[in-house]
C-alpha cells in the first residue's frame, strides 16, 4: 500500500514534473518565437528606416538638382533680360530673390513698355510725317496758280 | 456663346426649324433622315424614318403636333411629332424643295422642283391639325410656274394673304394665296443667282432673302419694297430675322467645289450677325468646317442653330452680352 | 455707277474708226485774217463765216480763232469744221487767196493738209503746229494739287470700273470719279501725275483736269505697252504686233508700216520717230525646235533724266541714243560698245565734283570677251567721254541700280567661283560725286542677292539674299535680308558701307522704300505659302544700341503684317501710306486690297471681286524752294496745331453724322413698323 502510494506519488511527481517540463517547453518556444518576431520586427523597422532614408537623400538630390536647373535658367533668362530687352534694371535684381516666373513676367512687363515706348515714339512720328507733308502742300496750292499761268 | 453640337446626322443638313417654344429642333439631312432634337441639351427626341432618298425641307405646325418633310423622294410626308408616326404621304413627279406651313398651321405648301417637261409648281394642301383625323389628298391650290423661272423658295404671308416666292433668276414674286393669281414678280437679286432662302419675320409682314449674289435682302410682303440690304463676302444659303433684338443672321460659304485652294480660310464658314436696321455687319461666329446651308432663330430669340454641309447643326445659345449690346 | 452717262463712246469710235480716215478732213485753217482786239473778234467771226457759208455749210460754234493772251488780240488765223470733208475740199478751192479787204488776204488749206505737210519735216522750224482739239478750253491740268487737305488720289480697276477716289486719313475713300470700260488692258498715270492713261485696241488715250475729260489721244493699234518721259513731254507706245499702215491713213504714214514702236510728241499729238523692236541675243528655239519665249527688255528705249536723249540698247553692239525734239541720232552714229548686255541711265543730272557743266549719264557693262575681262563704264551725253570704268572677274552676270539722285550706283556682280559652281555676290558701289568717282566694294556676301534696293534720296540700301536651291525642292529657300548704311564720317562726306544688321530664315523677296527713304517695307509677295510685309525705320527716334554708334542709322522693325495672297505693293507720294493688293491678274484668291500707314498699321481690308490694280497719283516735284519748305518746317508747330483741330472737327462731325443717321434710320423702321403693325390688327379684325 505504502508503495503504491509511493508509485503514485512518484506517478503524480512524474506527471508534474512532465507537466512543469511540458509547460517549461511552451514557454520556451513561445519566447523563442516572440523573441523571433521580435528581431524581425527590428529588423523591418531598420529595413524601413533605411529606405526612408534613402528617400530622403534623393529628394534632396532632386530638389537640390531642381534649384539647379531652375537657377541656371534664370540666369539664363536674365541674361536675356540683359541683351535682348531694352529698359530692365539689371543690377537692382538679386537673383536669389527670384523665380522663373517673375522673371517672366519682368521680361513681358519690359516687353510690353518698349512696345508701348516705340509705338508711342512711333505715333509721334507719324503725325510730324502727316502735319510736315500737309504744311507743304498747302504752302504749294499758293503757286498752283501760277503754274498755270506758265 | 458655348455651341452644342448636335451629332446624328451623317449628311450635309439641309434645313434646320424651331418649334414655336422654342425647345425642340428639327433638322433633315441628305442621309434621308428626320431628327428633333431638345434645344437646351442637345439630346435627340426622335427620329423620323420613311424618305426614301435626300431631305431638302422641313417645317412644324404652329402646335409642335404635325411635321412636314419632303425631298427628292418625290414626296411630302406629315408625321406626329410626338410618337413618330407617318400620318400622310403626298406623291409627286419631281423632288420637293421646300415645305412651309401657314402661320395658323391650316395650310401646307410645297414646292417641286422643275425636270424634263415638268414646270416648277407650288401646291397647297388644307391640314386638320388632329393629329388621329384623315388627311386630305386634294390640292386646294396649285401654281403652275410657266412664264416665271423656276420657284426656290416659297412661304405664306401674314394671315395666309400672299404666297411670296423666290427664284432661280434671283427674282421675288407675290401671288395672291386664295386664287393663286400672280401679283407682282420683282427682280431683287442680281441676274440668274438664285433666291436661296426666305424667312418671316414674326408678325409675316415682312422678310428676309439670301441669295447667291453675296446678299441679303429684308422685303415688305405689301409692297415687295426692299428694306435694308445686307452686304456679305461670301455666296448666301440662308438668313433669318431674330426676334427681341434687331439682328438678322446669314449663313453660308462658298461650295468645296468652287473653292480654288484648299485653304480653309477661303471657304468663309461663319455665320454672320448684321444690324437689321443700319445694315452693318456686327460680329460673326465660326465652327463649321463646311458652307452653313440653314440658319433658324428661336421663337423666343434667346439662342440661334445653323446646319452645316459638314453634317453637323450647331446650337448657340446667347450670352447675356448679346442682350446688352445696343 | 451714274458716271457712265459721261463717256461718250460714240466719240471714242468716231476717233479711231470714222474720224481717222475722214474725221479731220472736214477741217480747214484759215491764214491772212485780220488781227483784231478780242472783244471785236465776234464781229470779225460773222463777217468770215459770212464767206465760209458761200462754198458749204458751218457756223460760230464750229469757227474757233484764238486769242493771243499777251496782246488780248486776235492771231491772224483760225480753224473752221465744215459738215462734211467735200464742203471742206470746195472751201479750199473757191475761197484760197481771197481777199477780205484791201490789206488782207485770206489763205484757205485742209487741215489734213497741213498736218502731213508738218509730218514730213519739209516745213521750217518756226512753224507752229496747229492744235488738233482747239475748241476745248483748257483744264487746269495740276487741280488735284490744290486738295485743301493735302490728299493723296488714287486709281482703282477693277471688274470692268476704273474709279479714280481721294485717300481719306479717315474712313472710306472718296470717289472722284467711276467709269465703265474706261480701258481694256490697263490704266497708268504719266510720271508726274498729270495724266491717267488708259489702253484700247486702237491706242491710248489721256485724260486728265478736275472733269477728267480726254486730253490727247494717240493711234497705236494692238499697243500692249507704254512709257511716258520724265518730264512727261514724250510718249513711247509699243506693240508686238508690227503696224500695219495703209496709204492715205490721217495720223500715221507709211513710215510707221511695220514698226512695233513710235515715239510720241505730247503737245502736237504727232508721232516722231518709229522703230522696230530688236530681237534679243541668243538662240530662237531649243535643241527641240520649240520657239523660245525672250524675255522682253522694258522700257527699251530708256529716257535720260532730263528727257532730252532717249536711248536704246543694241545688245552685244552698242548704244543709239536720239536727240529730242527732233529724235535724231546723236552725232549721226550709234556709240560701240562691243557686247553690251546692260546699261541705266542716272536717274538725275549728277554733280559731280570738279565738273562745270553736267552733263548726262549712263552706266553699262560688258561681259568677260575673249581675254578681255568683263567691264563696268560710265558715259557722258552728249560729250560721249569715259568717266569711269571697272575691269570685273569670273561674272556670271550684273546688275546696276541707280540711287535716285545719282549719287550712287551699285554694281551688283554675281561672281561664280573658278569651277564655275558656286556663286556669290559682289556690290562695286561708284561713287559718282565724288571726285574721280571712287568704287567701294562690299564683298562680304556668301549667298546669291536677288534683290537690292537703295534708299529713294539716301545712302543706306536694303537686299535680300538666299541659299542655293536643294535641286527637286518642293519650296523656295530660305532668305536673309541685309540692311546697310555708311559709317559716320568727318564733315559732308560719306563713309563707308558697313553691314547694320542681317535677319535671317525670312521668305522676303521684294524690297519697297518709303519714297522719301527712312521706311521701309520689306515684303513676300507672290508666293504661295508666305505673305509676310515687315515695315523698318532706319532712323527710329529711340535708344541706339551702343554697337551701333558709329552707323548713320538707328533700325528698328516697326511692326510685321500678314497680307494674304499679297501680288502688289506700292507706297503714295508722300510716304504716309502703303497699299498692298492681290490682283486677278495673278491669281483668283481673296482679290482685294489693303491700307496700311508708314508703320504697318492696318487700316482698311477691302476684299473686292476682279480687282485688277491699284495706282497712286504720282505727284511732280515740289513747287516749293529751299527756303520755302525751311519756313515751313521752322513754323510747323502752328501748322500742328491747325491740322490737329481740324482733324478733331471732322472727327466729331464724322461721329455726330453717324449717330445722326442711325438715329434717322432707327425713326423710320420705327414709323414704318408702327404702320405695319396697325394695319394688321385692322387686317384682322377683318
Amino acid at each position: 500500500k505504502e508503495h503504491l502510494d509511493t508509485i503514485a506519488r512518484r506517478e503524480v511527481i512524474q506527471k508534474k514534473k512532465e507537466t512543469a517540463a511540458n509547460a517549461q517547453a511552451a514557454r520556451e518556444r513561445e519566447e523563442a518565437t516572440k523573441k523571433k518576431m521580435r528581431a524581425q520586427q527590428l529588423l523591418e523597422a531598420e529595413t524601413q528606416r533605411l529606405a526612408e532614408e534613402q528617400r530622403e537623400r534623393e529628394a534632396r538630390r532632386l530638389k537640390a538638382e531642381q534649384q539647379r536647373v531652375q537657377r541656371e535658367e534664370m540666369e539664363k533668362q536674365i541674361k536675356e533680360l540683359k541683351q535682348g530687352v531694352k529698359g530692365v534694371d539689371i543690377d537692382s535684381l538679386d537673383i536669389d530673390e527670384l523665380d522663373t516666373g517673375r522673371i517672366r513676367m519682368i521680361k513681358l512687363q519690359a516687353l510690353e513698355k518698349e512696345k508701348n515706348e516705340i509705338g508711342e515714339k512711333l505715333r509721334i512720328t507719324g503725325k510730324r510725317l502727316d502735319h510736315l507733308e500737309r504744311a507743304y502742300r498747302r504752302e504749294e496750292i499758293k503757286h498752283l496758280g501760277e503754274d498755270y499761268a506758265a | 456663346m458655348r455651341p452644342i453640337l448636335l451629332s446624328g446626322h451623317e449628311r450635309a443638313l439641309t434645313q434646320v426649324k424651331f418649334s414655336k417654344e422654342g425647345d425642340l429642333i428639327f433638322s433633315v439631312s441628305k442621309d434621308h433622315n428626320a431628327c428633333a432634337w431638345y434645344a437646351n441639351n442637345g439630346e435627340r427626341f426622335g427620329v423620323y424614318k420613311g424618305h426614301q432618298g435626300a431631305l431638302w425641307t422641313v417645317d412644324v405646325d404652329p402646335n409642335t403636333v404635325l411635321l412636314a418633310t419632303g425631298g427628292a423622294d418625290n414626296t411630302i410626308r406629315l408625321w406626329e411629332v410626338k410618337t413618330g408616326k407617318l400620318l400622310k404621304t403626298w406623291e409627286f413627279g419631281t423632288a420637293i424643295k421646300r415645305v412651309e406651313f401657314s402661320e395658323d398651321g391650316r395650310l401646307l405648301l410645297g414646292v417641286t422642283e422643275k425636270r424634263q417637261g415638268q414646270l416648277s409648281t407650288v401646291i397647297v394642301y388644307e391640314i386638320n391639325p388632329d393629329p388621329e383625323a384623315e388627311q386630305t389628298s386634294e390640292q386646294s391650290l396649285r401654281i403652275v410656274c410657266d412664264e416665271l423661272p423656276k420657284v426656290t423658295v416659297a412661304g405664306f404671308s401674314y394671315l395666309s394673304k400672299y404666297i411670296i416666292t423666290g427664284h432661280e433668276d434671283g427674282s421675288v414674286s407675290k401671288w395672291d394665296a386664295k386664287t393663286g393669281e400672280l401679283l407682282q414678280n420683282v427682280f431683287v437679286h442680281d441676274a440668274d443667282l438664285q433666291v436661296t432662302d426666305l424667312q418671316w419675320s414674326q408678325d409675316r409682314t415682312y422678310f428676309i432673302t439670301a441669295s447667291k449674289d453675296k446678299t441679303a435682302k429684308l422685303m415688305t410682303v405689301d409692297e415687295l419694297e426692299v428694306l435694308k440690304t445686307y452686304v456679305a463676302d461670301t455666296p448666301l444659303n440662308s438668313a433669318a430675322i431674330t426676334p427681341v433684338k434687331d439682328y438678322v443672321i446669314l449663313g453660308g460659304g462658298q461650295a468645296a467645289m468652287d473653292v480654288t485652294t484648299t485653304s480653309a480660310r477661303q471657304g468663309k464658314f461663319e455665320a454672320r450677325f448684321y444690324h437689321k436696321v443700319f445694315e452693318e455687319e456686327i460680329g460673326r461666329v465660326r465652327g463649321h468646317f463646311g458652307p452653313l446651308n440653314y440658319v433658324a432663330v428661336s421663337p423666343t430669340g434667346t439662342c440661334y442653330c445653323s446646319g452645316g454641309e459638314d453634317g453637323y447643326v450647331r446650337v448657340h445659345h446667347f450670352d447675356p452680352p448679346y442682350f446688352d449690346f445696343k | 455707277y451714274e458716271e457712265e452717262d459721261d463717256i461718250d463712246y460714240s466719240d471714242l469710235y468716231e476717233q479711231y474708226e470714222v474720224q481717222m480716215e475722214e474725221g479731220l478732213d472736214a477741217f480747214v485753217v484759215l491764214d491772212g485774217l485780220p488781227k483784231v482786239p478780242a472783244e471785236s473778234a465776234g464781229k470779225l467771226t460773222n463777217f468770215v463765216l459770212k464767206r465760209l457759208n458761200t462754198a458749204g455749210k458751218t457756223s460760230s460754234e464750229r469757227f474757233f480763232m484764238p486769242i493771243d493772251e499777251a496782246t488780248n488780240m486776235t492771231g491772224g488765223y483760225a480753224f473752221v469744221e465744215y459738215e462734211t470733208p467735200a464742203q471742206a475740199i470746195a472751201a479750199v478751192k473757191s475761197l484760197n487767196g481771197t481777199a477780205l479787204d484791201k490789206k488782207h488776204v485770206m489763205a484757205v488749206n485742209k487741215l489734213t493738209d497741213i498736218e502731213r505737210y508738218g509730218r514730213e519735216g519739209r516745213i521750217d522750224e518756226e512753224y507752229k503746229a496747229p492744235e488738233i482739239e482747239p475748241f476745248v478750253e483748257k483744264d487746269h491740268l495740276r487741280w488735284w494739287l490744290g486738295d485743301h487737305e493735302g490728299r493723296d488720289q488714287f486709281v482703282m480697276y477693277r471688274g470692268d470700273n476704273v474709279g479714280v477716289f481721294w485717300n481719306e486719313k479717315d474712313g472710306q475713300p472718296d470717289s472722284i470719279v467711276d467709269r465703265q470700260h474706261w480701258t481694256e488692258s490697263f490704266v497708268q498715270w504719266s510720271p508726274k501725275g498729270t495724266y491717267l492713261t488708259s489702253i484700247h485696241a486702237q491706242g491710248v488715250q489721256l485724260w486728265g483736269g478736275p472733269s477728267w475729260s480726254r486730253q490727247k489721244r494717240f493711234a497705236h493699234p494692238g499697243v500692249n505697252l507704254i512709257d511716258f518721259s520724265p518730264d512727261e513731254k514724250y510718249l513711247t507706245t509699243w506693240s508686238h504686233r508690227p503696224l500695219q499702215v495703209d496709204e492715205g491713213h490721217p495720223i500715221l504714214s507709211v513710215e510707221e508700216d511695220g514698226k512695233n514702236y513710235i515715239i510720241w510728241d505730247l503737245a502736237t499729238g504727232k508721232a516722231l520717230r518709229s522703230f522696230v523692236t530688236l530681237d534679243m541675243p541668243g538662240p530662237s528655239t531649243d535643241p527641240e525646235g520649240n520657239p523660245i519665249k525672250k524675255k522682253l527688255q522694258w522700257p527699251a528705249f530708256k529716257w535720260s533724266a532730263d528727257s532730252k536723249y532717249v536711248a536704246r540698247m543694241t545688245p552685244g553692239q552698242g548704244i543709239s541714243v536720239y536727240e529730242l525734239p527732233r529724235m535724231n541720232l546723236l552725232d549721226k552714229a550709234s556709240i560701240k560698245i562691243e557686247g553690251v548686255v546692260d546699261f541705266e541711265w542716272a536717274p538725275a543730272t549728277p554733280q559731280r565734283e570738279g565738273i562745270k557743266t553736267y552733263e548726262q549719264l549712263f552706266c553699262y557693262w560688258t561681259p568677260e570677251l575673249g581675254s578681255n575681262p568683263a567691264k563696268v563704264g560710265l558715259m557722258t551725253v552728249p560729250s560721249k567721254e569715259i568717266v569711269r570704268t571697272r575691269n570685273l572677274f569670273n561674272v556670271t552676270d550684273a546688275k546696276l541700280h541707280w540711287q535716285s539722285e545719282a549719287a550712287f550706283v551699285c554694281v551688283k556682280v554675281d561672281r561664280h567661283s573658278k569651277s564655275k559652281k558656286s556663286l556669290a555676290t559682289n556690290l562695286e558701289i561708284f561713287r559718282v560725286k565724288e571726285k574721280g568717282v571712287p568704287v567701294e566694294v562690299v564683298d562680304s556676301i556668301k549667298d546669291t542677292v536677288i534683290n537690292f534696293a537703295w534708299e529713294p534720296k539716301g545712302d543706306r540700301f536694303v537686299l535680300i539674299t538666299a541659299g542655293e536651291i536643294p535641286a527637286g525642292a518642293a519650296v523656295p529657300p530660305k532668305t536673309s535680308v541685309s540692311f546697310f548704311c555708311p559709317e559716320k564720317a568727318k564733315g559732308n562726306q560719306i563713309g563707308n558701307f558697313k553691314l547694320i544688321r542681317t535677319v535671317d530664315k525670312k521668305n522676303n523677296n521684294a524690297i519697297h522704300w518709303s519714297p522719301n527713304g527712312r521706311f521701309v517695307l520689306v515684303a513676300t509677295v507672290l508666293s504661295q505659302q508666305s505673305f509676310d510685309l515687315d515695315f523698318y525705320d532706319f532712323d527710329f527716334e529711340g535708344e541706339k544700341d551702343e554697337k551701333d554708334k558709329d552707323l548713320t542709322a538707328n533700325l528698328q522693325l516697326m511692326s510685321t503684317a500678314d497680307h494674304y495672297g499679297v501680288t502688289d505693293i506700292e507706297w503714295d507720294p508722300s510716304g504716309r501710306y502703303v497699299a498692298t493688293s492681290a490682283s486677278v491678274w495673278k491669281h483668283r484668291m481673296e482679290n482685294g486690297y489693303h491700307l496700311y500707314d508708314f508703320k504697318g498699321q492696318l487700316l482698311r481690308e477691302e476684299p473686292i471681286e476682279q480687282f485688277k490694280q491699284f495706282a497712286w497719283r504720282p505727284r511732280p516735284a515740289r513747287l516749293l524752294s529751299k527756303e520755302e519748305q525751311k519756313a515751313v518746317r521752322k513754323n510747323l508747330r502752328e501748322y500742328s496745331r491747325q491740322f490737329d483741330e481740324a482733324d478733331e472737327a471732322r472727327r466729331n462731325t464724322a461721329n455726330r453724322e453717324i449717330v445722326e443717321q442711325r438715329r434717322r434710320l432707327l425713326d423710320e423702321w420705327l414709323a414704318w413698323r408702327e404702320k405695319t403693325v396697325q394695319y394688321l390688327r385692322e387686317e384682322r379684325e377683318d
